[in-house]
């Protein structure tokens, strides 16, 4: 249904995007074009060609052109995604908006930033900062990962509880469809319901609906301070029971509350040889709160870790500087490294449910952890209910064995529990092509046929990174 | 037992960055914390107490801002804090600042060991903790990476010296500088927090410690800074990347090159 | 003008090479005061040949007291020695080693002597005109140099990093005067107790004496990888470092910890594998004078330091690199039978 890539077709982008800007017969160079952060080899394709635009017009005619040869287009942005979305699977054109890397405007007055596709997260923070500013969208790759592919993801992270996901930022964007039209969506203005919500299509489309060119991004005051709590519990359900009734009767909302079961702290902290008592412990809750004041911070982290103290918590630990903050977030961050001592061979999954039902939902996690013989550490995003259940492969099954359990029957009962409990099977990390045979579980199909109806409108030859999420 | 413990307020330097046209730390924005080798004192202290009763007091000499290190010391499981804070302390290099926090210690008198970090992250003399010890006439260890026992009026103690440990046995009140080898500090918690907010920490000058003025801040240091400059050092060697087989023998063949050719094998 | 005095360091019966290294400074000073070098020796037992060494490597004078109390370090009575000495004799300028000796017992005396001290210096000099001895030192994890002097008290005391500066080359047609000292019981009373002396195995060559270091980061990525680090570090005769990670995590000791919170060190090569060169780190090996840096991340700062950097992986580099040393000292052992 899709053609090859041909030398003259090649030719026809250099003559779009210059020389130097193809990769086309060169497979070392385009090897790193074939995967995401997804681990599993499986889930690799090669792209036939990797172009690399400079602007909205170049990328507008590459679409053109692809429709004309009815060529596969897959948009990337770092590769630093985790759902399969940037991989070529039909092959054909990869386009990777790398060059388009410049912060285009910092504009104070409106609080506002404007930056093309290919900027580091990070990047963004690093300048406005000592304007006392801030972006508040935090995925946890923060230091590698690209705007463009946060807003294709609707990308989540660490500090979801208090500042939304990424999309709540996105005010404007520039916009190539799947047809090669360029779309000025939105701006600078606070407030616009004239037409369709367009921009919020387009945010977690996944790279189906269109190629950002240019972003507007909503900036806010940077806090200037910070604590962290990090509170033990004897289990899973003392520790989730805390979650709403810090906003309840604290009327507090911190800035994330992490969530670390005992197969995930227990691992972590053997591995970095921390010395607090955690064995006793059965659950880990790590709250931050931000704000501009040491003593508004101090009252807040008071009133959390009284709730905590009073409702069951073995011990509440307060970090208020950069040594013990940094002691108690390498917990958090170091699960997956510690892990990776057992078996490197991970399906670090993003599931949801609602907040109430964790203890139910970890319930249903140990028996099926139990079933397979996989050891499924849990941790991840408390406050948003969002769950990094991980099944690691259990060094005893070969790889053929462990894919096929893993596939075919593990993540298949894990995301029914999920659902059952009202949940659904990715908070953050997207379908791509690794969860799209499971969305069927997720969606009604009438949803799932305005989605294609949306898609076909958009995008008639499918031209638009196919084999994602639909 | 009554324990003493001389802390420091430095700056956070482990997430600093390096300003890569000068090749230094940059500085701004950095916030103060406990210097990072005396917390092995502090805790090396409550444990001591935990085990055998009594009182751990922190004492530190700098400015106001110092109370911060002194309450996250009293929210870890210290009981007391004293800071030593006063104009005239301004400018002491480390015999100054040994005189002053020796002759607090002294005042709060009565101590049986004298406990301090091996040595600050800031200032990295190490001359402090045996200056204290010299002033007080105290037997003295440094560089203690255990305590093997301590009963009769006497501490056991085991310390790090190159190519090895030493033991040696010091009659109390001692004092000890501890390496980080002798414990994990625990960390501060709610309930420490909340008594440190509540409690007055005393704050001495050179009239509560009966002190020589002439003995305090420049006037009392022997030494003087005489210029401070910023070293360069940057080197930016040949950088090779492996890739494949035929990358990895390149590499290795260049760092055989190297070690030949300065004489290292 | 008083003399220059060099602390001479005679643990478990033997003099430390570092005393040659101070000597060698020493002998810098003492010519452009226009003064005597002399070198203090205490303990018990104190060879002959140690003391004409001394001699040889430059001292005009050695100060010897040879005392069965003074066989092993206590602060408390190497420092009252000393200050008897000081107080007889009156140096001008008395320097030691920044070891864990030098770093107890100076500090101590200074204090009792009121006079300045400052630590671990890697520069010292004369000032013209006044003649005051002129001590540069690393702070801020070397990110700073300090020149700092004593102008106004004596003996002006420093500290000297070990590794520094060469051991003066000995000279064996040299002559000086030796002079004996007898002390009092009463100055050797303490209240301390020496007990015994320990050896670890693990510093067979330690990170402040080696002249190679080999040091590991996280990027070994686990405990057992570490003897890949051991294995070359013994290869090259030289220490094994770690990074404040490692030791954190229990994969090696506190002694091979390199950087500020742990040893300061400047070794003629350093090899760091897996370190990123946090700040931390790079503060406390920046001064040696070789450095090849091995990292899986092409952007670690560790390479701005180095002079030979390989982008890889260390668990594939080093177990190459240590074949083929030992095929180089195979075929060099055997070209030189």
């Amino acid at each position: 249904m899709y053609n090859k890539v041909t030398p003259e077709i090649v030719d026809e982008l250099i003559e779009i995007v210059g020389n130097k800007n193809v990769i086309y017969n060169n497979f070392d160079a385009m090897e790193a074009y074939s995967h995401d952060e997804v681990a599993e080899k499986s889930y690799a394709h090669m792209p036939d060609v990797v172009v690399k635009p400079s602007s909205a017009e170049e990328i507008s005619k590459i679409m053109k052109l692809a429709n004309k040869y009815k060529i596969p287009v897959t948009p990337r942005g770092a590769g630093s995604g985790l759902s399969g979305g940037a991989v070529p699977v039909e092959g054909g054109i990869v386009l990777s908006v790398e060059k388009m890397n410049k912060i285009l405007e910092i504009d104070k007055d409106n609080l506002m930033a404007v930056v093309e596709p290919g900027v580091v997260t990070n990047e963004i923070n690093n300048v406005i900062k000592d304007d006392g500013l801030f972006y508040a969208g935090y995925p946890m790759s923060v230091e590698t990962c690209y705007v463009g592919g946060n807003v294709a993801e609707n990308a989540g992270g660490g500090r979801a509880v208090k500042y939304g996901v990424t999309g709540r930022y996105i005010y404007g964007l520039e916009v190539v469809t799947p047809t090669g039209e360029i779309l000025h969506l939105g701006g600078k203005r606070m407030k616009d319901v004239t037409g369709y919500d367009l921009i919020h299509l387009m945010v977690g489309s996944e790279g189906t609906l269109g190629i950002f060119t240019k972003i507007y991004i909503k900036l806010m005051p940077l806090p200037q301070s910070k604590v962290d709590l990090l509170v033990l519990f004897k289990d899973i359900d003392t520790a989730i029971k805390i979650v709403p009734k810090i906003m309840t009767f604290g009327r507090i909302i911190p800035t994330s509350i992490e969530f670390m079961d005992d197969l995930s702290f227990k691992t972590s902290c053997k591995y970095l040889n921390e010395k607090i008592p955690f064995e006793e412990a059965g659950a880990m809750l790590l709250i931050e709160l931000d704000g501009n004041s040491k003593a508004e911070l101090e009252e807040q982290y008071e009133v959390i870790g009284n709730l905590c103290m009073e409702n069951g918590a073995i011990e509440v630990y307060i970090a208020d500087n950069a040594t013990t903050s940094e002691r108690i977030w390498k917990i958090r961050r170091n699960i997956a490294e510690a892990w990776k001592q057992y078996s490197p061979d991970q399906s670090l999954e993003d599931v949801v449910v609602p907040i109430s039902e964790i203890p139910k939902f970890m319930e249903k996690v140990r028996k099926i952890s139990e079933k397979y013989d996989v050891p499924i550490p849990c941790y991840g995003h408390a406050g948003d209910g969002n769950i990094h259940a991980t099944p690691v492969k259990n060094p005893k099954f070969t790889m053929e064995e462990w894919l096929d359990i893993l596939h075919h029957k593990l993540l298949p009962e894990l995301y029914k529990e999920v659902i059952n409990l009202g949940g659904t099977i990715s908070g953050e990390h997207g379908i791509g092509h690794k969860r799209r045979e499971f969305m069927s579980m997720a969606l009604e199909p009438a949803q799932i046929e305005v989605m294609r109806a949306i898609k076909r409108a958009l995008d008639p030859n499918y031209i638009l990174n196919p084999g994602k999420v639909i | 037992m009554k324990i003493v413990v001389p802390i420091k307020q430095v700056p956070e330097t482990s997430n600093v960055k390096m300003n890569p046209e000068t090749g230094t730390m940059v500085r701004e924005g950095v916030e103060s914390i406990i210097n990072p080798l005396d917390l092995y004192a502090i805790e090396t202290a409550i444990r001591l107490k935990e085990k055998f009763g009594g009182q751990v007091i922190v004492i530190s000499m700098g400015p106001d801002k110092a109370l911060e290190a002194i309450k996250e010391a009293i929210a870890m499981g210290c009981d007391d804090g004293i800071l030593l804070s006063d104009r005239k302390f301004a400018g002491s290099d480390t015999w100054a600042t040994s005189y002053v926090i020796a002759n607090g210690i002294k005042q709060i008198g009565d101590f049986d060991l004298v406990i301090c970090g091996e040595r600050a992250t800031d200032g990295d003399t190490a001359q402090v903790g045996p200056g204290i010890a010299s002033f007080l006439d105290l037997p003295l260890s440094t560089f203690t990476s255990e305590i093997l026992s301590l009963n009769d009026g006497k501490i056991k103690v085991r310390r790090l010296v190159e190519g090895g440990y030493e033991e040696i046995e010091l009659e109390l009140p001692a004092a000890l500088t501890v390496v980080k080898e002798i414990s994990d500090p625990r960390l501060p918690t709610l309930r420490g927090k909340l008594k440190a907010k509540k409690m007055q920490i005393p704050v001495w000058g050179p009239q509560n410690i009966n002190a020589d003025e002439e003995n305090l801040g420049l006037k009392g240091s022997p030494t003087r800074v005489v210029k401070i400059f910023t070293p360069k050092v940057t080197r930016e060697g040949e950088k090779i990347v492996v890739k494949d087989e035929k990358t990895l023998n390149e590499a290795v063949d260049k760092i055989m090159d190297y070690l030949i050719k300065k004489e290292f094998i | 003008m008083g003399e220059v005095w060099t602390l001479a360091e005679f643990r478990h019966g033997e003099l430390s090479s570092v005393s040659y290294e101070l000597l060698n400074r020493g002998k810098n000073l003492s010519q452009k005061l226009d003064t005597a070098l002399a070198s203090v020796i205490l303990g018990y037992d104190i060879k002959k040949e140690d003391i004409d060494e001394l001699i040889a490597r430059g001292a005009d004078k050695v100060y010897v007291v040879d005392d069965k109390n003074l066989e092993n370090f206590l602060v408390e009575s190497y420092a009252n020695v000393l200050i008897a000495l000081l107080d007889e004799y009156k140096p001008d300028i008395f320097i030691a080693a920044a070891t864990t000796t030098g770093r107890t017992l100076m500090p101590y005396v200074a204090v009792r002597k009121k006079t300045g001290l400052t630590a671990d210096c890697t520069v010292l000099d004369i000032e013209e005109g006044t003649g005051n001895l002129l001590q540069t030192r690393p702070a801020i994890g070397g990110n700073i140099l300090a020149t700092i002097k004593t102008p106004n008290t004596r003996p002006q005391m420093a500290t000297v990093r070990p590794h520094s500066m060469k051991p003066a080359i000995p000279d064996k047609n040299r002559n000086g005067e030796v002079i004996y000292k007898k002390y009092d019981e009463s100055l050797f009373k303490t209240k301390s107790k020496y007990l015994r002396f320990i050896k670890d195995e693990s510093q067979q060559v330690t990170v402040q004496d080696a002249k190679v270091i080999v040091a590991g980061g996280k990027g070994v990525g686990k405990e057992e990888n570490f003897a890949i680090i051991d294995e070359l570090a013994e290869l090259l005769g030289g220490a094994v470092g770690a990074s404040r990670d490692v030791v954190d995590r229990g994969w090696k000791t506190y002694p091979h910890q390199i950087g500020l919170s742990g040893k300061t060190v400047s070794p003629a090569l350093y090899i760091a594998a897996g370190i990123s060169g946090a700040v931390q780190h790079i503060a406390g090996m920046q001064t040696s004078e070789n450095i090849i840096a091995i990292n899986k991340d092409p952007d670690a700062q560790i390479f701005h330091l180095a002079n030979l950097g390989i982008v890889g992986d260390l668990n594939e580099v080093l177990p190459l690199l240590i074949e083929r040393i030992k095929e180089y000292k195979a075929k060099e052992a055997s070209a030189n039978v």
